[in-house]
């Protein structure tokens, strides 16, 4: 699954990226705390596809579609 | 004269620091990448010392060509022998973030023999919500200064200044025992430091998710944006009113008393029209501007403008945009300059570009004292549900709007025909936490775009007003503005202008304005002033008024001017930040072509309906 998946209230570590991600976009959502083994949550997942609002520990980033469908994350979600 | 680069991540607090150290009045904003340029100043303490204000940087390393410019700036700067120290400012309210970036300019500083210090923003918030941060442990496990600072509220400030001249010893590589990928080391050990020394709790992120969780709401939250927006657009009108009224007497009173001590003759005459019925009907609209800018000045310093463009992402990617275009778009609601330096923070070439091709469309303030006057003139002044909705404040709304979607219309025709730069950036977009605004800054800032609006714009009406009135009053010393120089020539364009319904005095008024748009109103002041003789120191749109101009012109006029790219500044800023005189060419001849036709329908479609 990837982090569009994830659903409001819920975290799951990120797995890896999407191999077509370019390598410096890579870094900087690395650089920004969206690197593997990090726990992120969806804290606000508004309706009509907006973009969806994650948490990294003390940030908070809003993510279109287009990059968190690049972002693969643990199956196993919990309740953030 | 010894140096000292601030640098620090986006929405640090940086500029603000910048501000309160050297005095002077660099833009601030709750919204990340806001400096776009390199700024320099005095210290206020020290003015022996320089601070120079660079962007702010996620990471030393790059992913766009802005990023690069300011990264390799900040190489450069290093290299400088004047430059005496270095201030890292990290946000401690967000220490995780602010550290990713810190560490790397500890290394990059190690490298080149400079001095740094941290300082620890937003001390502030940190006291009122009782939190604290273990300030000496981390300046031990650094091995450099951290000093906690407040640019809001200015403590620490002496200490921070202290050091940033005093401090000489030189920083080592940051090491720890992490043991990653070169990817993720840096961001492990800033989130050890954060996590041993930083701020613990929720608190701040729990009470921003809960106001996230109403603005940007599904359904409140794009209530909440539409809500805010017309209140942005009716306190133009009902706050700035009283002042606007306060000016336009003090003016009446001030030629009153002036007019009557001067000998009859050209010097009295041009004091009436030129100084009181051209400059002064331009002065009376600079309230405006100053409501305008403290307006849009809140929004971004409260961190909404953030959520603005996230609620506004998915409806402007239908029109080739993204969410990011809407802080450009709504920044040149005041002005179209600071806009397109705004339009550095879209990443994605593309969508730069066509947020470029919509800014020039986007309701400038330039473009209000003309809004204003043809709104007073045609529009009534009542109210309705009890005063809580005044029809000039919605006609004011409604063509704010109509510019709005033309550069909407605009950006969706060219991205569905142009396929130029289709490589584009994701969107990731930082939310900064919100703030209750600080009123000096912005109060200063309203203040000085008003000035700058009057000093830099008030030049050119000055030397437009001057001309005009030469041309309008000789050779007949006043007696007939038809047979005067200007009346002459006036005839040679009218008929470029009366398919929609204009005299040649609007057509002079029109071609001056191609300067600068507000030229526009103190050239018809100047005119109607000499028309007028003795009795012209009555409000403009009341001159308008009694002119018996066509409603159809009225409004034609108001679409002539919400398109119309009547501004030369913005087209040399256009070819500053594009590299060539292309796209301001195109823009000048596609948007004056747009205008006249678009004015032209207009004034055929309200005659038609007024019968």
């Amino acid at each position: 699954m990837t982090l569009w998946d994830l659903k409001q209230g819920t975290s799951a570590k990120v797995d890896s990226f999407v191999s077509t991600l370019e390598s410096s976009y890579r870094t900087r959502l690395s650089e920004l705390g969206f690197h593997p083994g990090e726990l992120i949550s969806c804290v606000l997942s508004p309706s009509l596809g907006a973009p969806k609002l994650y948490r990294v520990n003390n940030s908070v980033y809003s993510l279109d579609d287009s990059v968190a469908r690049l972002i693969k994350v643990g199956s196993d979600e919990q309740a953030a | 004269m010894s140096k000292t680069i601030l640098i620090g991540s986006p929405n640090s607090g940086k500029s603000l620091l910048f501000n309160r150290l050297t005095g002077l009045n660099q833009k601030v904003a709750n919204f990340p990448g806001i400096t776009v340029n390199i700024n320099s100043g005095k210290s206020l303490a020290q003015p022996s010392n320089e601070f120079l204000d660079f962007p702010g940087a996620y990471s030393l390393q790059t992913i766009s060509g802005e990023e690069k410019i300011a990264v390799d700036a900040f190489y450069q700067a290093l290299q400088d022998p004047e430059i005496s120290s270095v201030v890292c400012v990290v946000d401690a309210t967000r220490l995780e973030k602010g550290l990713i970036f810190a560490l790397q300019v500890i290394n990059a500083c190690a490298e080149y023999q400079k001095p740094l210090i941290i300082a620890a923003n937003m001390g502030d918030v940190l006291e009122q919500h009782n939190l604290s941060m273990d300030i000496a442990g981390l300046e031990q496990a650094l091995g450099i200064p951290v000093v906690q600072i407040s640019a809001k509220s200015g403590t620490g400030l002496d200490q921070l200044q202290d050091l940033a001249i005093n401090h000489r010893q030189l920083p080592s590589p940051y090491t720890s025992d992490i043991i990653a990928s070169d990817e993720s080391v840096n961001h492990r050990q800033a989130q050890q430091l954060a996590e041993e020394y930083g701020p613990k709790g929720d608190l701040l992120i729990n009470s921003q998710t809960r106001l996230d969780q109403f603005f940007l709401h599904s359904w409140f939250g794009g209530l909440s944006f539409l809500v805010i927006m017309y209140l942005l657009f009716q306190s133009i009108f009902t706050w700035a009113a009283p002042v606007m009224d306060g000016v336009e007497s003090s003016l009446q009173f001030m030629a009153e008393i002036i007019l009557p001590l001067l000998p009859e003759g050209v010097i009295s005459d041009f004091t009436a029209d030129a100084l009181f019925g051209g400059i002064g009907a331009f002065l009376v609209f600079v309230p405006q501007i100053f409501v305008l800018t403290l307006v849009v000045g809140m929004l971004e310093d409260s961190g909404y403008l953030a959520r603005a463009a996230v609620i506004c992402h998915k409806p402007l990617r239908l029109f080739g945009l993204t969410g990011k275009s809407f802080i450009p778009m709504l920044s040149s609601v005041a002005c179209a300059i600071p806009g397109i330096y705004a339009a550095r923070t879209v990443d994605s070439p593309r969508k730069r570009w066509l947020t470029y091709l919509a800014i020039p469309l986007m309701p400038c303030s330039a473009r209000l004292p003309v809004y204003s006057l043809l709104i007073a003139a045609f529009i009534p002044a009542s109210n309705m549900f009890g005063g809580l909705i005044g029809w000039q404040g919605l006609a004011m709304f409604g063509i704010y709007v109509f510019g709005i979607l033309c550069g909407l219309l605009v950006t969706a025709l060219v991205s569905k025909t142009n396929k130029a730069m289709q490589s584009d950036l994701p969107f990731v977009l930082e939310m900064p936490p919100y703030r209750l605004p600080s009123w000096r800054p912005l109060l200063r800032n309203a203040w000085s775009r008003s000035k700058h609006f009057v000093t830099k714009a008030g030049k050119v009406i000055f030397l437009v007003t001057v001309v005009i009135w030469v041309l309008g009053y000789f050779p007949n010393q006043g007696a007939s503005l038809g047979e005067s120089w200007l009346g002459q020539m006036g005839q040679w364009i009218e008929p470029l202008f009366s398919p929609f319904g204009l005299d040649w005095k609007y057509g002079v008024a029109i071609l001056t304005s191609f300067l600068a748009r507000e030229v526009f109103v103190g050239t018809l002041g100047t005119l109607f002033g000499i028309e007028g003789g003795e009795e012209n120191i009555i409000s403009l749109a009341e001159h308008i008024q009694n002119s018996g101009l066509p409603i159809g012109a009225g409004f034609a006029l108001l679409v002539f001017f919400s398109i119309a790219l009547q501004c030369v500044s913005t087209l040399a800023v256009l070819r500053r930040e594009t590299g060539s005189w292309r796209l301001p060419t195109q823009l000048f001849i596609s948007y004056s072509l747009f205008a006249y036709a678009a004015a032209w329908l207009t004034f055929v479609i309200v005659q038609a309906i007024a019968g």
